[in-house]
C-alpha cells in the first residue's frame, strides 16, 4: 500500500484532487458544475504555463525564481508593442522572443559561468523587474487593443483559445519529455550530471535550453495574463515563481532533479487553483487563502516525506531479512558482500530510493 | 581557501568605497555623515535577518519563510498590544512567536527530510496566512496595519544614542554577537562542518540535527526582532512588513561570500554586503535614479559580482583545459561541491 502511494505519486495526487472536489461539492452544492470547472481551468492557465517552464529547469536539478519577472517583462513588451500599433501575431512573437532571451541569459549564467541557479535567477528576478519598470516608466499599461482580449473569450464550451494553447503546450511537453531522446537527456542531466556527461549528453546545452524553455513559457504566461486581465500592472507576475515551485513540488517533481512529469504538474496546478475557487464557494474569507494553501502544501509534503522514509525503511528491512536468510543457507565463512548482489531486491520507483 | 575569503571581503570593502566615491561625486550631500548614519535605518532590518540567514546557508540549508514571519511577529505584537498586554510582555510574545515558528520549520525539516527550500516555501505561505488571519481577527482586516502603540515603543525607531540611531546600534550589537557565535565558538565550527558534509559530521559525532535546528530558531528570533524594529519605525504592524526583505536578505548573504551549497561564508562578508546593497539603493535614490531602475541595478550587481567570482574561479580550469588540447573538457567549472 505504502509502495503504491510512493510509486504512483501522480495517481495519488489525482485521487486526492477528485476527493477534494467531491468533498467541496458535498459542502457547497453547486460547486460541481461545468462552469466551475471552466473557471478553475481559466484561472489556472497562467500558473500552469509558469509551472511547466519551472518544471523543465527543476528536472535538470536547477531552479528558476526569476519567472515572475520574466512574465512581467515580456507582458510589458507585449503591451507596449501592441499599443505602438504592431500586429498581434508579431507582438506575441516579440514577447515570446524576449522571454526566451531572458531565459537564455539565465541559462548563460548557470550553464556558462557556473553560477548556482538560485543565485543567478535571484539576481535576474530583480534585474528583469527593474527592466520592465524602466520600460514602462513605472506606469501601468492600459487600454490594450480588443484583439488580445478576444483571445480570452469563451469559445462556447467553457474554454478559450488560450485554453487550447495551454493544452497544446502541455501535450507537446508531455510528449517531448516522455517520448523523445532529448527529453530523456533532461532527466539524465538532473539525476546525475557527471554520469550524464560521461554518457556523452551535452549537459550544458541541456541546462541552457531548460532555462530558455522556462523563459518562453513565462512569456507565454505573460500573453495569457495580458489577455485575461486586459491591462498590465507593475507587479504582474509578482510572487508567481514561488507558487510555481510549490506546484511542482506538489506535483511530484523532485527538487533534487531527475524526477517529474507534466501530468503531475498539470493536476497539482488544477488542485491548487480549485482550492482558491472552493474558498469562495465555501464563503471562507479571502484572507484564509494563503494559510490554507500553505497548510495543504506542508501537510502533503510531510505525508509524502514520511511515506518515502517508511518505504525506504521497509526496503532496507526486506534486504536485511533476505540477506540474513541467504547467509544462513550458505557456508558461514562466506563474506556477506558476495551474497548481497545475488539477492533480488524489490525494485521501486527512482524517487522511492532517495 | 582562507586567502580567497579574505580577498572577497576586501573586494566588498572596495565596492563600498567605490560607491562612496561615485555617489559622492554625483551628489556631495550623500557623504554628509548624518545622512549616511540615518540612511541606515532604511535597511538595517535586512541586515538583522541576514545575520542568522548566513548561519542557515553556511550549514547547508535555506530559509525563505522569514519574509512572512517578520509580518507575523509584528502582527502578534500588534494584537497583544491591542488587547492591552503590557509592552515588555507583548515584545516577549512576538519574540516567542518567532522562535516557535523557527522551531516549526526546524521540526518539519528534521522529521520529514524534505529540502529546506520546499519546507520554508510552504511555511512562507502558512505564516503569511496566519498573520493575515490574525490581523483580520482584531478587525484590522486585509493589509491594513495595527497601530496605536505606546509612545515608548514608537520612539525607539527614532531614538539616538550619542548621535547614532538606536536601530543601527542594535544591528551592530547583534552582528558582533553572531560574529563571535560563528567564528569563535564550537557551535560556529559545527555550523561550517555540517554545511561541508552532513554525513561526515554525523559520523564524527556532531549533533547535526540540533545544529541545523538552532540556525532556524535564530532566524525566527531575528525575524521577530526585525518585525518589532519595523513596527516601531513605521508606527504600525502590517502583514506585508517583511515581504520586501526576502530577496535583499538572501542577496546580502550570497554577495557576502556564503556558498549556497553550504560550508563556506563569513559573517563579516554578510555585514559588508548589507551596507553595499543598502548604500547602493540610497545613493541611486539621491542621484535621482528612479527606484525601479535602482532595483534593476542591484539585481544586476548581484549577477555581475557572482558571475565574476565564479568566472574567475573557473578561469584556471578553462586554461588548463585549453592546454590539454581540447581532449577533455573541464570536469567542474564551479569550485563548490554539489552535495545532496
Amino acid at each position: 500500500m505504502l509502495e503504491l502511494f510512493a510509486r504512483n505519486r501522480v495517481a495519488t495526487l489525482f485521487v486526492i484532487t477528485l476527493l477534494t472536489f467531491g468533498a467541496i461539492g458535498l459542502a457547497a452544492p453547486g460547486f460541481l458544475s461545468a462552469s466551475t470547472l471552466a473557471t478553475v481551468m481559466a484561472n489556472s492557465l497562467v500558473l500552469m504555463l509558469v509551472s511547466f517552464g519551472t518544471m523543465l529547469v527543476i528536472i535538470t536539478r536547477n531552479i528558476d525564481v526569476s519567472s515572475g519577472s520574466v512574465l512581467g517583462l515580456s507582458a510589458a513588451v507585449l503591451g507596449l508593442s501592441l499599443n505602438a500599433g504592431i500586429a498581434l501575431p508579431l507582438a506575441i512573437g516579440i514577447c515570446i522572443g524576449v522571454g526566451a532571451l531572458a531565459g537564455a541569459f539565465n541559462g548563460l549564467l548557470v550553464a556558462g559561468f557556473g553560477v548556482p541557479s538560485i543565485v543567478a535567477t535571484l539576481g535576474t528576478l530583480g534585474l528583469y523587474r527593474g527592466l520592465m519598470l524602466s520600460l514602462t516608466g513605472g506606469r501601468w499599461i492600459e487600454a490594450l487593443p480588443q484583439s488580445i482580449k478576444a483571445l480570452a473569450a469563451n469559445l462556447g464550451w467553457g474554454g478559450s483559445v488560450l485554453t487550447l494553447i495551454v493544452l497544446g503546450v502541455f501535450l507537446i511537453l508531455w510528449l517531448f519529455l516522455r517520448m523523445t531522446r532529448q527529453g530523456g537527456y533532461f532527466f539524465a542531466t538532473g539525476d546525475n550530471r557527471e554520469a550524464a556527461r560521461h554518457l556523452g549528453i551535452p549537459v550544458r546545452s541541456i541546462v541552457f535550453s531548460a532555462f530558455v524553455g522556462a523563459g518562453a513559457c513565462a512569456a507565454l504566461a505573460g500573453v495569457v495574463f495580458a489577455a485575461q486581465i486586459g491591462f498590465i500592472p507593475n507587479q504582474a507576475g509578482n510572487g508567481i515563481e514561488l507558487k510555481a515551485i510549490a506546484a511542482n513540488v506538489l506535483g511530484g517533481v523532485s527538487l533534487l532533479g531527475g524526477v517529474g512529469s507534466a501530468v503531475g504538474v498539470f493536476i497539482s496546478v488544477i488542485f491548487l487553483t480549485a482550492i482558491d475557487s472552493a474558498l469562495v464557494f465555501l464563503r471562507i474569507p479571502a484572507f484564509w487563502n494563503d494559510f490554507i494553501a500553505g497548510a495543504i502544501l506542508l501537510t502533503v509534503l510531510v505525508l509524502d516525506g514520511r511515506v518515502r522514509m517508511a518505504v525506504d525503511r521497509r526496503i532496507r528491512a526486506k534486504r536485511y531479512a533476505s540477506h540474513h536468510g541467504a547467509e544462513r543457507t550458505k557456508s558461514p565463512s562466506r563474506p556477506s558482500a558476495t551474497a548481497a548482489p545475488a539477492i533480488p531486491t524489490p525494485h521501486t520507483a527512482p524517487e522511492a530510493g532517495r | 581557501m582562507k586567502r580567497f575569503v579574505l580577498r572577497w571581503e576586501a573586494a566588498l570593502v572596495g565596492l563600498l568605497v567605490l560607491e562612496f566615491i561615485v555617489f559622492g561625486a554625483i551628489n556631495p550631500r550623500f557623504l554628509n555623515p548624518s545622512n549616511l548614519l540615518y540612511g541606515t535605518s532604511d535597511f538595517v532590518h535586512i541586515g538583522i535577518i541576514a545575520l542568522p540567514l548566513t548561519l542557515v546557508i553556511i550549514s547547508g540549508g535555506i530559509d525563505v519563510s522569514f519574509a512572512s514571519l517578520v509580518g507575523l511577529c509584528a502582527i502578534v505584537f500588534g494584537v497583544a498590544n491591542f488587547f492591552g498586554v503590557p509592552l515588555p510582555l507583548a515584545i516577549a510574545m512576538a519574540l516567542a512567536a518567532g522562535v516557535l515558528a523557527g522551531a516549526f520549520n526546524a521540526a518539519i525539516i528534521h522529521f520529514s527530510r524534505i529540502q529546506p527550500l520546499v519546507v520554508t516555501l510552504g511555511s512562507l505561505y502558512l505564516f503569511g496566512g496566519a498573520a493575515t488571519v490574525l490581523s483580520g481577527a482584531v478587525g484590522a482586516g486585509g493589509y491594513e496595519g495595527i497601530g496605536n502603540f505606546p509612545a515608548a515603543f514608537t520612539s525607539f525607531g527614532y531614538l539616538e544614542i550619542f548621535g547614532v540611531p538606536a536601530i543601527l546600534i542594535l544591528f551592530l550589537m547583534l552582528a558582533a554577537l553572531f560574529a563571535v557565535l560563528l567564528h569563535l565558538t564550537r557551535f560556529g565550527r559545527a555550523v561550517y562542518l555540517v554545511g561541508q558534509s552532513p554525513d561526515a559530521s554525523r559520523y564524527s559525532g556532531l549533533p547535526v540535527g540540533r545544529v541545523q535546528a538552532a540556525t532556524y530558531l535564530l532566524t525566527g528570533l531575528c525575524a521577530a526582532i526585525a518585525g518589532l524594529v519595523l513596527s516601531s519605525y513605521f508606527g504600525s504592524a502590517r502583514v506585508d512588513l517583511g515581504t520586501a526583505t526576502l530577496l535583499p536578505a538572501i542577496t546580502a548573504v550570497v554577495l557576502g561570500g556564503a556558498s549556497i551549497y553550504g560550508g563556506q561564508g563569513s559573517l563579516v562578508g554578510t555585514i559588508l554586503a548589507v551596507f553595499v546593497i543598502g548604500f547602493l539603493q540610497q545613493g541611486l535614490q539621491m542621484a535621482g535614479v528612479p527606484s525601479q531602475v535602482s532595483s534593476a541595478l542591484s539585481g544586476g550587481l548581484l549577477v555581475v559580482v557572482v558571475a565574476l567570482r565564479h568566472g574567475s574561479a573557473m578561469l584556471p580550469n578553462l586554461i588548463a583545459a585549453g592546454q590539454k588540447a581540447m581532449t577533455a573538457r573541464p570536469r567542474r567549472f564551479v569550485e563548490e561541491k554539489t552535495n545532496d
